[in-house]
């Protein structure tokens, strides 16, 4: 199946012209396969942190939003352990008019402004809500430590990857 | 002089010796009855004799060996008169006939024989062979007969037996004399294949009287032969002869007054033409016998002492090994009627032929003037027929450009009011110079002739005498029984013209009607026709096709558009046609309806097939196949469509800009901002868009959308892509950009730009709403319309298809696309038609398409002006398994209409696309390799009619719907 052109295009300007504080390359062997970063934006507790992302777009892209999961462990109540991301663009309200960037962006947004009334992850949610100075606090040390966790075993897991995204597929369907 | 192994039924002396005379004759008359109703039959045809029943002939074969034998004895009598022997069986079964037809006379004389005859002895005779006078009286088949033909179909038997008989015994008597043609054309090689012949000739006796069996099983009269068809091959041989040399004959100039210009090879048939009419010799040739005849010297007369008389003169006499005929006049090649075939192939200008040949041949006979003609009857009096009345407009049109004003009239009788024929013609009956010609439809005429069949008054039509017939598009009177045939045969014409591209369609006897018409004798007979031309051919006997080829030497020209002039150019030049199959892939949204159909039409065909039922149920399953082909053109042709949105009433579905905003501003009423925004938004719109991108495919928006309610764009394609997920997840349609919504689909506003002409340059844009379902086809064809007018912005196309009700979807979208376009289909009146094909000819800048339907301008049109071809039904593809290439055979009534382009006078190269969407019925491929795949092609034709299901078209079904679960 050839790539559409809109792929084709986003790509040439993603990496052409990136979006601050955010780095999307695709794969050679898959182009719909993006490896993302997205670095913690300014006075947010993720703040200095760079988090691993992948995205993948599906078939039907742009019909059908792209699934992004965080790589990256991290301390948020709309990211689970999983790292899957609750974010309305990405399931019911997407539309095709929205792009790789677009997503991106938002997400780094959703970084800076958790919203525990809507959680993925309950237990974060709930510390958040608690003692919201405590949660953020805890955020980037958790966050740290994924990374030295992470690092010796590789980022290119793709078989794991592929797991996740059948259980996050699973989980939207619910 | 024949030697006889005969061999004598006696015992006992006296009875014969040498030397002695012979009486060679058939059973006595009286003794005759008691051969019984087997023999007596039998004597009775010899002896000419056709009282006896029908019923009586019919119960028995015709024609059994056992028969034979019982009935052909030839007895040996003495002089006193007591029979004693007999003739051989292989020496008496001819001779008998010959006997009893009463054409020739045997005189016996014993050479030989043992002194005391014992039953069985060897008896040696010699014969002497007198032809009788009534042998060569002019045969009077035609004339004596013509009742018995009249009267029923299986009478003919009986004349075609005799012919048959009297034919081959002639032939075997000439063979044992040993006597050869001294001249005479086609009669080498006869005698060698006698045995053959005769073998054919037992064929057809069998067949035959199977046949009949038949018949009177039924009770009923029925068109007994369906005739074996011809075969391409058959077909060449068949005009090849009569082709031979159409190449150097001369060519002839029109007159003054026909204002267009002839090719060469219209000016040769003009010649042709001219010279029949005129009782000259045939311009091609000038046999001088007749080419069925041949010429035969009487041996000379070996008397008793072997004196030959020196004095005699060696008398030729002349036989006609095709009829069975005898003469001692020469036969001359005669033509009694005037007139001929005109039998060019499609599309090079027939009628200009012959209206060539009214101007040049409009005076009366000169010569030969029968007494009959009455002194005030003016023979300027032509008519012409022609098959419809579209055709029949056609007609009018051409000639009376052809000609100077003034010099020609022509009434067109057709229709519920047409005039008094008389009056029409009385109407200028000083003006001699003026040509008349009337025009009027086979249909017409047709029931002229009913009318004046029940009525004793005739129509004027049968009563004038015209002085020149022309049966345009002859082959639609090819049925000899038709009303039209008989309405034609009883027109009182001094010269016929058929004019067809086919003259066989199919069968030989396609012929008959065409030479009944033009009176050619003696082939305009048909019990003649039928012994010597159909039945041989029917036995495979090769001579039948040597017959039909001299038959239309003297009477037809036939010029192909491959055939070369002297100078070995092709006589008609035709620009390139270039074919090509674009093929389309559906939508998911058709493809769900159409395999929906399709797996519905699956299922009742296996449940049919599995209880047989195949055969009952097959309109049902044509009517199926015909649901499938439409669900591929469009999905609303086949679904009861409440939807409005397949034809508005406002077609074209144009919103002004102006209202747009305003009602923008309705809605937002509180925001003035948001008003100047959509204003702003609108006004864009006739600046420039090129660059604008779409935000969904991030492409340039070729066709750009606008959601009514935010003045947010992208482009259609897009858009609908959005409206069909979203209607296939069962969600709300919003606004991509911003998500506003719900959305109705109809709603949404189509831009749309008309291409720049050079006397507007403005720009300027068009809105209309999004109330128009297109289809995979559709869309298709406005593409490559689109990319035309880019390419050419005044080019003419022309677009067939079957169906009427997707003509309608095709303008209607051609309409939304600011085409100009013109229909034409049967559902139209003569004049509609004429008009719509008449603006579609006039020259403009813009473009044109014109929509035409398969069946009503398959044939006839001349389309020249357009050199583009768009054929969306999809075609029946063909590939055979040998050849390494596919090879597309695109069904006749494809390449009939493609011909409408593709024909004289077009300059350009032609370029035809066909529309075939992938993995449906219509790019099906079908190894099949026999062509009379009756059920496949019925069904892609008109459906209509259930013919006959043979159990290869069934299969054939079943190869329709197994192939496509494959894919499905």
């Amino acid at each position: 199946m050839a790539l559409p052109k809109r792929i084709i295009k986003e790509t040439e300007r993603l990496v052409a012209d990136p979006a601050p504080g955010i780095t999307a390359a695709p794969h050679d062997d898959n182009l719909r396969y993006f490896d993302v970063t997205i670095q913690g934006p300014d006075g947010s507790p993720f703040q200095q942190g760079i988090f691993k992302l992948e995205l993948f777009l599906p078939e039907e892209y742009p019909m059908a939003p792209p699934k992004v999961r965080f790589l990256t462990k991290i301390y948020h109540p709309n990211i689970d352990k999983l790292g899957r991301i609750c974010l309305d663009i990405l399931k019911d309200k997407w539309s095709p008019a929205l792009q790789i960037r677009t997503v991106l962006l938002s997400i780094q947004a959703l970084l800076s402004a958790p919203n525990p009334d809507d959680p993925l992850a309950p237990d974060v949610a709930k510390h958040y809500k608690e003692n919201e100075k405590d949660a953020q606090r805890v955020s980037p040390r958790v966050d740290a430590a994924v990374r030295v966790r992470m690092r010796p075993s590789g980022a290119d897991d793709r078989s794991e990857f592929s797991l996740h995204l059948f259980i996050e597929t699973r989980h939207l369907v619910c | 002089m024949v030697f006889a192994h005969a061999w004598s039924n006696v015992s006992g002396k006296g009875y014969i010796k040498a030397g002695d005379e012979v009486k060679i004759m058939r059973e006595p008359q009286e003794s005759k009855n008691s051969g019984g109703s087997k023999a007596e039959t039998k004597k009775k045809i010899g002896d000419g004799k056709k009282q006896m029943s029908l019923k009586a002939m019919l119960k028995q074969p015709l024609k059994t060996s056992s028969k034979k034998k019982t009935d052909n004895i030839v007895r040996l009598y003495n002089a006193r008169g007591f029979e004693f022997g007999r003739l051989p069986q292989d020496v008496s079964s001819w001779m008998a006939k010959l006997i009893d037809l009463g054409i020739v006379e045997f005189r016996g004389k014993m050479m030989e024989c043992p002194e005391k005859l014992s039953t069985g002895a060897t008896l040696i005779v010699t014969a002497d062979v007198y032809m009788l006078p009534t042998a060569f009286k002019p045969s009077n088949f035609e004339t004596d007969q013509k009742p018995t033909v009249m009267f029923s179909e299986g009478a003919e038997t009986l004349d075609e037996q005799m012919l048959r008989e009297r034919k081959a015994s002639i032939l075997k008597l000439f063979d044992a004399l040993n006597l050869r043609p001294q001249a005479g054309a086609n009669f080498s090689g006869r005698k060698t294949d006698e045995e053959i012949h005769e073998e054919a000739m037992k064929k057809i006796a069998q067949r035959k009287s199977k046949k009949v069996t038949e018949i009177v099983g039924d009770g009923e009269e029925i068109e007994v032969d369906d005739g074996e068809e011809l075969s391409e091959n058959d077909l060449d041989a068949i005009y090849k002869k009569a082709q031979k040399s159409d190449r150097t004959m001369a060519e002839m100039e029109p007159p003054s007054t026909f204002t267009f210009t002839l090719r060469g090879y219209q000016k040769q048939a003009l010649l042709w033409m001219h010279s029949i009419e005129l009782g000259k010799m045939d311009a091609r040739e000038a046999a001088s016998m007749h080419p069925l005849w041949c010429q035969y010297a009487f041996p000379l007369p070996r008397d008793g002492d072997g004196v030959i008389d020196l004095t005699a003169d060696e008398k030729p006499f002349y036989f006609n090994p095709y009829s069975g005929e005898l003469s001692l006049d020469f036969p001359k090649a005669e033509r009694k009627g005037r007139g001929g075939i005109l039998a060019d192939e499609m599309g090079m200008g027939k009628t200009i032929e012959l209206a060539a040949l009214i101007h040049t041949n409009c005076a009366p006979d000169t010569e030969q003037q029968p007494a009959e003609e009455s002194a005030t009857g003016p023979k300027q009096r032509q008519l012409k027929l022609s098959n419809a009345f579209k055709k029949a407009s056609r007609r009018k049109k051409q000639p009376p450009v052809a000609v100077n004003p003034g010099r020609s009239r022509l009434p067109l009788w057709h229709g519920q009011n047409r005039l008094d024929l008389e009056d029409v013609l009385e109407d200028d009956e000083d003006r001699d110079s003026v040509i008349k010609v009337v025009l009027t439809s086979y249909g017409v005429l047709a029931s002229e002739h009913a009318k004046s069949g029940k009525s004793s008054s005739k129509s004027p039509v049968f009563e004038i005498e015209w002085l020149r017939v022309v049966l345009d598009e002859a082959h639609s009177c090819k049925s000899r029984s038709s009303k039209t045939a008989k309405a034609v045969y009883a027109l009182n014409a001094r010269r016929r013209w058929a004019v067809t591209g086919t003259p066989i369609v199919n069968k030989l006897e396609d012929l008959y009607s065409l030479l009944k018409f033009l009176d050619f004798q003696p082939w305009s007979d048909f019990s003649f026709f039928r012994s010597f031309i159909t039945l041989p051919f029917l036995a495979r006997d090769p001579k039948a096709i040597e017959i039909v080829q001299v038959i239309l030497e003297s009477i037809l020209l036939r010029r192909e558009k491959t055939m070369l002039d002297t100078n070995g150019k092709r006589i008609v030049e035709l620009p390139q046609k270039e074919v090509t199959v674009e093929y389309l892939e559906f939508s998911s949204v058709e493809r769900k309806i159409y395999n929906s159909l399709f797996n519905s039409a699956k299922r009742d065909f296996q449940q049919l097939d599995a209880k047989g039922l195949i055969g009952k149920n097959y309109t049902h399953i044509l009517a199926m196949l015909m649901r499938l082909r439409r669900a591929v053109l469009h999905p609303n042709l086949v679904l009861s469509s409440d939807d409005e949105r397949t034809l508005p009433e406002d077609a074209e579905g144009t919103v002004d800009v102006n209202d747009l905003i305003k009602r923008f501003a309705n809605d937002d009423e509180e925001e003035g901002s948001v008003n100047v925004f959509a204003q702003n938004a609108l006004n864009d719109l006739d600046i420039d868009e090129e660059d604008a991108e779409c935000p969904i495919c991030m492409d340039i928006m070729q066709s750009p959308m606008i959601i009514p309610q935010c003045m947010h764009r992208c482009c259609k394609e897009c858009m609908l892509t959005c409206c069909a997920t979203a209607e296939e997840r069962g969600e709300e349609l919003h606004c991509p950009t911003c998500s506003r919504g719900p959305l109705n689909e109809a709603d949404l506003i189509e831009v749309f730009r008309p291409p720049r002409s050079s006397q507007d340059p403005e720009p300027h844009v068009i809105l209309r709403k999004n109330n128009f379902h297109s289809s995979t086809k559709l869309d298709a064809l406005v593409q490559n319309l689109r990319k035309l007018r880019e390419q050419d912005p005044c080019f003419r196309a022309v677009v067939f298809s079957q169906f009427t009700s997707f003509l309608d979807l095709i303008q209607a979208v051609l309409k939304r696309e600011h085409f100009e376009q013109y229909r034409f289909d049967g559902s139209m009146d003569v004049k509609k038609r004429g008009k719509a094909l008449e603006e579609f000819k006039a020259p403009t800048r813009k473009p044109k398409v014109l929509v035409v339907s398969l069946k009503a301008g398959g044939v006839g049109l001349n389309l020249t002006t357009a050199n583009h071809v768009f054929m969306v039904n999809g075609l029946l593809v063909e590939r055979r398994d040998r050849e390494p290439r596919q090879v597309f055979l695109i069904p006749c009534v494809e390449i009939g209409a493609i011909d409408r382009v593709h024909r004289i006078g077009q300059e350009k190269t032609v370029y035809v696309k066909h529309f075939i969407v992938s993995n449906t019925i219509e790019g099906r491929i079908l190894r099949i390799q026999k062509r009379k795949t009756a059920i496949v092609k019925e069904a892609f034709r008109s459906g209509g009619s259930g013919g006959s299901t043979d159990p290869e078209s069934i299969e054939n079904l079943k190869i329709m719907f197994e192939e496509d679960s494959d894919d499905a």
